[in-house]
């Protein structure tokens, strides 16, 4: 599943650790997620795109079985 | 009682709380080999203050000494959990063949331990929440009459 966590941080200037901390998760789990190795909880989905203000479907597509932004 | 604990330390205090318990129950044995607590308390101490250090570290390893996971380290965690029950409950049941085909004494570990992890899945299943799916909604009547596919 492709997400556009990556392209999101970075267009804000945030660090991995920075998002990491804003959301709550370890700066790993951030880069697992960016990397698509790891799918996030649907509570944690939501916080994520709501930190971006955008809507889950926006963040995450699941149409891309491609992983990575 | 975990709570009063801060987080770093709750895995070395348990840590450290098993390596007491260790060598005290060496000291009870009493004989010749009382040097084994001694031995057992130096090594305890040595990993308590391994652990607290890997604690405070930005790993995952670190996360999980520290006992402040995250959703992933806490999958993680419990996948390797679940890998170790597996090969324990396999392990005992190759060990309990044997020893039943060697016609040994040393059989009835193996049938305890193979006894808990078992009786400690179906707990499991219990505890968690296997069988709470309730009643679908198709099986009340009353919606049957109502719904507009029906009629």
């Amino acid at each position: 599943m492709r997400n556009r966590i990556r392209e999101q941080r970075t267009q804000r200037g945030l660090s991995q650790a920075e998002l990491a901390g804003a959301l709550g998760v370890s700066r790993q789990t951030v880069i697992s997620i960016e990397s698509g190795r790891y799918l996030p909880s649907l509570p944690l989905a939501f916080t994520i795109a709501r930190f971006f203000d955008l809507t889950v479907d926006k963040m995450f597509d699941p149409d891309d079985e491609e992983a990575g932004a | 009682m975990m709570t009063f604990i801060s987080p770093r330390l709750r895995k070395p205090a348990i840590y450290a709380l098993a390596g007491v318990l260790f060598a005290a129950a060496w000291l009870v044995r009493g004989g010749n080999l009382w040097w084994v607590s001694i031995m057992a308390l130096i090594g305890t101490a040595v990993g308590v203050v391994r652990m607290y250090q890997l604690g405070g570290q930005d790993t995952d390893e670190g996360a999980r000494a520290g006992s402040r996971g995250d959703e992933r380290q806490q999958m993680i965690s419990l996948r390797s959990r679940a890998l170790a029950c597996n090969l324990t409950a396999i392990t005992s049941f190759i060990g309990l063949t044997v020893a039943i085909a060697l016609n040994a004494v040393w059989w009835w570990p193996f049938l305890v331990t193979l006894l808990i992890t078992g009786y400690g899945y179906l707990f499991g299943l219990s505890n968690y929440g296997v069988a709470e799916e309730g009643t679908p909604d198709d099986a009340d009547p009353e919606r049957q009459t109502r719904s507009p596919i029906g009629s």
